[in-house]
């Protein structure tokens, strides 16, 4: 019992984690949340179950397909929903139209998919055993993606000028440094980051429209809790969160873990209202 | 151009500009007695079908006017209130059923609801004043799905996915059209408390925490209070429609109160137009009628809402209020000149001054390694104006934010008559006469000009909440004084003609203004000003000048930090030299102008 | 350093600017010439800092900039970086979280890889204080040499007009005869420089003309040859205003 609580949770624990470098990703780059990084991680799922299960792609190119189709969201959600807005003096505009991208996106979903979960396709035809890919495949997607990240902030130019940016908008264009490409690109990334969460959780989560308001809320604790743009924070809340609700499912059940998870999530908040890490690496004003 | 005004003439125009009985007043009131009207007579062209959509749409409204006051007006982003709707729903049918204690009837029932809805719109809203804005829209979102789940689980009460029947309503409100009328006029009751409250200090007071919330805390407005007493109203009024909506959907499982729902509720007001009333009313209607046109549109009722949404903030964030605000529309006179007249600031500022001086001691104050401000010693007099200069990062503005209450010093003190000033008690500098203005002007756009000034005397009022919500005589004292009192400051500072004027039309000299007056709304006994020559013409640094003196003539202390040489030397009694956080000169304007180290120093030697 | 020949003019003539409703530029004309060093002065507020980032596209302006008889309406500070101007920010920004070395290659974002690393080791040569922590992270620097460094960052891309704002602000005075010394240099190869200071006597010492802007006008346009310009200055920098709104 208790190595089925530890793999739940820690696979669900990434899935959240991955949904938390979405957010964090996006806010990098323009220092704003997005409410479509859950609704990326339905996708994910859902787009998985429609071109795999449904149209019968090989995996492969379903997968290139679905993470595509993350870009394409996160392309979307930058020039209809955030580069219009960031503009405007009202700050909490971004908060409206992001909210009213990802409702829409998932009342699509929901009508033109199907309302019910539907069941997303065995990835490779293995038998099922204890360490089972249902659990592996978002560590794995997890562990490249947190790799990943650190390989191109750390040793390419653009995410040299990812980190310019994030610290300092101003002297980053002030130096000639594309903004308005490097945020799109980022944008981007963020969508097939959370495109690759849902599509790895696929097996567990179902592909389901519901996700969405799940994964917004649940993906968002860990980028609280570990610190605003702060990743490895993330990372390490994601997988806490995800022990948690396991644990939480395990002895009081599925309806009162919700409630303990919401519970804890506030009280820390409201006493540190900065995350317990703290927000990444500001520039000093 | 010049216009002399008499104080008799500034006020014949104030009386035709305000009051009851004008066409101004007529105007307001009119939308909302033709949508009464129309609702009145509606059984009369409706059928049964078309009944049930209009009580929804009532006991939506009862909900949303409420929570306009929350994201309207005090522009928290509240996305998850269908959880007070869910409890409300529960509380009402619940003890009406007797599922947990002897029956009650519903009427009581219903107001237990209500005790019950406040109770969590505070916990719900609450941490509103802690958290930034994603952070708490996330929170209501969590909030609204554990209600839901726990109707779910908590079987012995709510009948789990089961469900529980609604209350029904004794006659004459248990017939359809019946308990359509309970609900209209329910809802035209929470219309006109909200509309009370928009007119209202306390409605003012929120639109200035939403859009200048340092200019509220200036003016002493305290936001806990104030955002508390919002939250329990629009909690027990949500709460309320949830009893309503019990009733009318006769039966209730968890399932109806679906996130669609706090969706509709949300986006109704934003539609609708914030700092409004009408705007989200029918906002309301619009939201809960359209997709009952068309079949098809129902299931794709939420995407539209949504895409209405995202229209509306891209391209017309005011809303509806916006669209039908045609006062605003007519042009404004260009070559406007701002003369400010001296009499009327005398009569403004007839409080007796203070018997001492506001005073500086031994003030110190670090960031990290750096001195922002070493040991300064100063004296503001009443009557006097004091001149703080000095260079870029010299500690001018940390001064003045040390004042007025934004940093606690870490040595010495700001003394008020003697006694130390509490350190970070910033809205409590406006109760002890210390007002405020701010070196990029804070000022709720979408407000008049006359309604920004009135919010500088918000403390001046005696009414309280509840005596405005229902519209009870000290409400309308308070709401006279306070227009009366805004006009005679608004023509002091030379303005009383842009008064009906949407703020953000304004030119920026005309801000610094009005910001002015703003603060003399407090009658202050000391005035803080930071740098309000900035992006004047010469001409406007004249009637600036002119407005300054005449302030400290009538005994107000001034502090004013500035650059610019003009004033300076102009108007004030004493200068202050600062650079690097320490007092470099100190005496009359000649004295420093002739200062070897000051030249150098101003200028960057 | 080898500096690309053209004629590296800059004409700004009628310019007007502000934040929003603030205007804070009014009709401005300013002139730089090629392989020039001009001092542009001013108490605060004046609009200095305004008047650069106009010219170099992060604020929008109207009125009329030319550089190099190119109209640079429209221009961002992505297409004036290509052009040939560099501004360097007030405040010695730099991107701590970046080493030097990936600082400098930043600012050469946009250039072919070869080119990139070709241009920030000639950089690197003018500065070997600098040179010598190429691996270390800026946030290790002191403030003197993340001004250096931020300096530096504006020349990669060898541009014929280099803009500086306040580069000795924060500065001891040692760091800031050390950043003059560089600018002095620039003018010997033939780059032009814009120099915005606060320090009247250093900069007066440096430069070819000198600009004193005040609320956003020009009150005074001089070569720095000129007999009794500290005196003209400071009756310029404390005079009434006698502008129209």
């Amino acid at each position: 019992m208790i190595e089925s609580i530890i793999l739940s949770g820690t696979a669900m624990g990434c899935i959240y984690a991955l949904i938390a470098v979405t957010y964090n990703v996006m806010f990098s780059a323009s220092r704003v949340f997005s409410f479509t990084a859950g609704t990326l991680g339905m996708l994910g799922g859902v787009l998985g179950a429609l071109f795999i299960a449904r149209m019968g792609m090989p995996v492969a190119l379903g997968f290139i397909v679905v993470l595509a189709g993350g870009a394409a969201l996160g392309l979307v959600t930058e020039i209809v929903a955030v580069r219009p807005v960031l503009k405007s003096l009202d700050q909490h505009l971004y908060v409206l139209s992001t909210l009213a991208l990802a409702l829409m996106v998932q009342q699509f979903t929901a009508i033109e998919w199907s309302t019910e979960p539907q069941p997303f396709p065995r990835l490779f035809g293995l038998a099922r055993v204890d360490f089972d890919q249902q659990f592996w495949l978002p560590m794995l997607a997890c562990a490249v993606v947190i790799v990943g990240l650190e390989l191109l902030y750390r040793h390419t130019l653009i995410g040299h000028a990812f980190l310019a940016i994030a610290e300092d908008n101003y002297a980053a264009r002030a130096l000639g440094l594309p903004e308005r490409g490097l945020r799109m690109t980022s944008y981007a990334l963020a969508g097939v980051i959370g495109a690759l969460a849902g599509f790895a959780g696929g097996e567990m989560m179902l592909a389901f429209f519901a996700n969405a308001p799940l994964l917004t809320f649940y993906g968002f604790v860990p980028v609280s809790l570990g610190g605003m743009g702060n990743n490895r924070g993330a990372v390490v809340a994601g997988l806490l969160l995800g022990l948690f609700q396991q644990t939480a499912n395990f002895l009081v059940g599925g309806i009162f873990a919700s409630v303990a998870v919401f519970a804890v999530f506030i009280i820390v908040l409201l006493a540190r209202p900065d995350g317990l890490v703290g927000a990444a690496q500001q520039r000093r004003v | 151009m010049d216009t002399q005004a008499t104080p008799e003439a500034t006020e014949l125009r104030a009386v035709r500009t305000t009051g009851q009985g004008t066409p101004g007043a007529l105007g307001a009131v009119l939308p909302f007695l033709v949508l009464l009207a129309v609702g009145v007579a509606f059984p009369l062209f409706g059928g049964g079908y078309w009944g049930v959509i209009a009580t929804r749409a009532c006991v939506y409204w009862v909900l949303v006017s409420g929570l306009n006051l929350v994201v309207g007006f005090a522009g928290q982003i509240a996305i998850g209130w269908v959880a007070l709707l869910t409890l409300g729903a529960y509380a009402t049918s619940v003890l009406a059923a007797g599922n947990v204690m002897p029956a009650l009837p519903p009427y009581l029932a219903l107001v237990c609801a209500a005790l019950v809805g406040a109770v969590f719109g505070l916990i719900v809203g609450l941490p509103a004043l802690r958290l930034r804005t994603f952070y708490f829209a996330i929170t209501t979102l969590g909030f609204a799905t554990i209600v839901t789940q726990v109707a779910l689980a908590w079987q012995s009460v709510t009948g789990g996915g089961i469900g529980v029947p609604g209350p029904v309503f004794p006659e004459p409100f248990a017939s359809q059209w019946g308990f359509y009328y309970f609900c209209l006029g329910l809802a035209a009751v929470c219309t006109w408390m909200t509309a009370n409250i928009a007119a209202s200090r306390f409605g003012r007071a929120l639109t200035a925490i939403r859009d200048a919330e340092v200019a509220a805390e200036a003016s002493g407005i305290a936001k806990p209070a104030l955002l508390a007493i919002v939250f329990l109203f629009s909690g027990a009024v949500a709460a309320v429609a949830g009893g309503l909506f019990a009733a009318l959907q006769s039966y209730i499982t968890p399932d109806a109160f679906t996130f669609d729902l706090s969706v509709l509720f949300f986006i109704a007001i934003l539609i609708g137009g914030r700092s409004s009333v009408l705007g989200p009313l029918l906002g309301t209607i619009l939201l809960t009628v359209l997709p009952e046109f068309a079949a098809p549109l129902v299931a794709w009722s939420t995407f539209l809402y949504a895409a209405l949404l995202l229209v509306i903030v891209l391209a017309i964030p005011g809303g509806i209020a916006e669209l039908l605000d045609f006062r605003n529309r007519r042009p404004l006179e260009s070559g406007r000149a701002i003369v400010p007249q001296p009499r009327l600031v005398a009569r403004l500022l007839d409080a007796a001054p203070a018997t001492g001086a506001l005073t500086l001691d031994q003030l110190g104050l670090s960031f990290g390694g750096v001195r922002a401000i070493d040991g300064l010693d100063l004296e503001i007099r009443p009557g006097q104006v004091h001149g703080l200069i000095g260079p870029n990062g010299s500690g001018k503005t940390t001064t003045l934010n040390v004042i007025s209450g934004y940093y606690a010093p870490q040595r010495g003190a700001v003394r008020l008559e003697g006694a130390a000033l509490p350190p970070l008690a910033r809205h409590l500098r406006a109760h002890m006469r210390i007002a405020r203005t701010f070196q990029t002007p804070r000022i709720v756009g979408s407000a008049s000009v006359l309604q920004n000034v009135m919010i500088g005397g918000t403390i001046h009022g005696h009414g309280t909440f509840v005596e405005s919500l229902l519209s009870l005589p000290r409400h309308w004292r308070d709401e006279a004084m306070l227009r009366e009192t805004a006009m005679l400051a608004l023509a002091a500072v030379g303005l009383e003609r842009l008064a009906p004027v949407r703020a953000d039309r304004l030119q920026h000299a005309e801000l610094r203004f009005i910001e002015i007056a703003r603060a003399l709304m407090l009658r202050p006994a000391f005035l803080l000003l930071d740098e309000p020559a900035a992006g004047l013409s010469a001409e406007e640094i004249v009637r600036l000048s002119t407005l300054l003196l005449a302030i400290a003539r009538a005994g107000v202390g001034v502090l004013l930090v500035e650059h610019h040489p003009d004033l300076i030397f102009d108007i004030c009694h004493h200068v202050t030299v600062l650079n690097l956080g320490r007092k470099l000169a100190a005496g009359t304007p000649a004295e420093i102008r002739s200062h070897r180290e000051v030249v150098n120093a101003y200028l960057g030697g | 350093m080898p500096i690309s020949a053209a004629d590296p003019l800059l004409d700004v003539a009628g310019l007007s600017s502000g934040y929003g409703k603030i205007r804070v530029l009014f009709g401005v004309d300013l002139k730089v010439g090629p392989g020039e060093v001009v001092a542009l002065l001013g108490p605060n507020g004046a609009g200095k800092t305004t008047l650069l980032r106009a010219v170099s596209g992060l604020l929008p302006w109207s009125g009329s900039v030319r550089f190099g008889g190119c109209d640079l309406t429209g221009f961002g500070p992505r297409d004036t970086v290509k052009r040939g101007i560099a501004h360097v920010v007030e405040g010695h920004r730099v991107f701590t979280q970046l080493s030097v070395l990936d600082n400098l290659l930043l600012a050469a974002y946009g250039l072919a890889r070869v080119e990139r690393a070709a241009r920030v080791e000639e950089v690197l040569e003018l500065f070997p204080e600098i040179a010598a922590k190429r691996r270390e992270r800026a946030a290790w620097l002191s403030g003197g040499q993340q001004q250096i460094l931020a300096v530096a960052q504006g020349l990669v891309r060898r541009p014929r007009l280099l803009m500086l704002d306040e580069p000795s602000a924060g500065l001891s005075p040692v760091l800031v005869d050390r950043v003059l010394v560089v600018v002095q240099r620039l003018r010997e190869a033939g780059t032009a420089v814009l120099l915005v200071e606060q320090l009247i006597e250093k900069a007066l010492a440096i430069a070819d003309r000198v600009y004193a802007l005040t609320r956003g006008s020009i009150v005074l346009d001089a070569e720095t040859s000129e007999a009794d310009l500290p005196h003209r200055l400071e009756q310029a920098y404390m005079a009434r205003s006698g502008r129209q709104g």
